[in-house]
């Protein structure tokens, strides 16, 4: 190993995340899914008042059906979460 | 007689529907809560729905498949800064009316050390699952979700770990 | 109905996997992303996803080669996502401005930034090869590409780095 490999070993050795970052995930993971779930709905909301906003290009039925795939796919997002959630803590249990 | 029959046929067909649904009387809490999600997709709004999604799309495809069948999806997620926004009396309102005999609770926990509780029930006919409740509260989040219709619990199961990342990664081989 | 609550019994826990390894993935995000809050998120996922996975982990080896691989995975994808910072060529990037001290805490900074800057495959090659210290073929396992093209990926970025702070040391003597 050379003088560079050794510098790109230095470079990028482990460094650790925020003193919190295990907290942080252990709060996420009692409402695994919830957060996360949210995202897609912020998103959906910007993406429908462009869709609105640029009406002209895309017809009003388009507009619902992309509206209902989104809820759909939300409404299934969360169920599924929730599903697995209380699987892997009914598993945790039985330990 | 013959008008009567259609009637009854209908009858039967909603009170079969209702049997699957149940209230979820938790709008007055929206006002409270930091974070909302609340979805009401019935039959006609799923199949609807089921036309807009890609089937290129695995977990579309997967949805779409699951959608079949269904009679409605209703959500209701809420997240709050801080204790003590919602009380139990919200969640037995609830629970109340999944102690008929049409639902069964399957499986369900309770920890004392965060104050978390989770329950699913389950509503079967003809050894077939026709409908699903999932109750998860925590100090800070409530959370309902009441799918109506037939079920398959195992891919429902998978779709909360099958968005955006592989579900399984095959382990290494030896070296 | 049990079969909801019967996966497979692997006895991992999921806390001590994250206290293990959070350096790890969190590293391998922010060498990717070279930003430490959208690294921080990342890595987050990572966790999260693994949480939702657990019962399909079988051994502690395949937690890490999974959260390895995941990690890239999801790097990758956020990096793509964000688009913060613009694919530009190594050699646009600002050469060194010193000569070459070893153990100086600017080269490395500036080597992170080099490394940052590579196309997705050769980045995350020398990511692992030098954050992780794995070889080629298990560079190639986790990534799913041809022991070879590992191979290529090292020579190739190796040679741009030498050069690019070859020419600097010729323009400084």
């Amino acid at each position: 190993m050379d003088w560079l490999e050794q510098e790109l070993k230095n470079a990028l050795e482990r460094k650790a995340p925020s003193p919190d970052f295990a907290e942080r995930v252990r709060r996420r993971t009692r409402g695994d899914g919830f957060r996360t779930a949210l995202w897609p709905q912020r998103w959906l909301a910007a993406a429908a008042a462009l869709l609105v906003l640029a009406g002209a290009g895309m017809g009003y039925r388009q507009y619902q059906g992309n509206q209902a795939r989104q809820q759909v796919m939300l409404a299934f997002r969360i169920a599924g979460a929730k599903v697995n959630h209380i699987q892997a803590q009914v598993k945790e249990r039985m330990r | 007689m013959k008008r009567a029959l259609p009637l009854l046929l209908l009858g039967s067909l909603c009170s079969g529907l209702w049997a699957q649904q149940f209230k979820l009387n938790l709008d007055h809490l929206a006002g409270k809560a930091a974070n909302v999600v609340d979805i009401s997709l019935n039959g006609p709004m799923l199949q609807f729905a089921a036309k807009f999604l890609d089937n290129k799309d695995p977990d579309q495809a997967t949805v779409k498949k699951l959608i079949n069948g269904l009679e409605g999806i209703y959500v209701k997620s809420y997240e709050f800064k801080n204790t003590g926004a919602w009380s139990p009396s919200d969640l037995d309102a609830v629970r109340n009316q999944l102690k008929g005999p049409d639902w069964m609770k399957m499986v369900g926990y309770t920890s004392s050390e965060d104050g978390e509780t989770a329950d699913i029930y389950i509503r079967t006919e003809d050894k077939k699952i026709n409908g699903i409740a999932v109750l998860v509260s925590a100090p800070k989040e409530l959370t309902v979700v009441n799918i109506a219709g037939s079920v398959d619990l195992e891919s429902l199961s998978t779709l909360g770990g099958h968005f955006g990342v592989p579900k399984l990664v095959p382990p290494p081989h030896k070296k | 109905m049990i079969g909801l609550v019967t996966a497979p019994q692997t006895g991992l826990d999921f806390d001590a996997l994250m206290r293990r390894h959070q350096s790890l993935v969190f590293s391998l995000a922010y060498h990717f992303l070279h930003d430490r809050e959208v690294a921080e998120e990342v890595a987050q996922e990572v966790f999260l996803s693994l949480h939702r996975n657990l019962r399909n982990i079988q051994s502690p080896e395949h937690a890490l080669f999974w959260l390895r691989k995941v990690t890239v995975q999801r790097a990758i994808d956020e990096g793509r996502r964000r688009a913060r910072r613009p694919q530009v060529a190594l050699e646009g990037v600002a050469e060194p401005a010193a000569q070459i001290q070893p153990q100086d805490p600017m080269l490395r900074e500036t080597l992170r930034r080099l490394i940052a800057t590579l196309a997705e495959a050769p980045r995350a090659v020398m990511i692992l090869r030098y954050q992780e210290d794995l070889d080629p073929a298990e560079i190639a396992e986790i990534l799913g590409m041809p022991v070879a093209t590992v191979k290529s990926h090292l020579q190739r970025s190796l040679a741009l780095l030498r050069e690019k702070f070859a020419r600097r040391s010729m323009g400084e003597a």
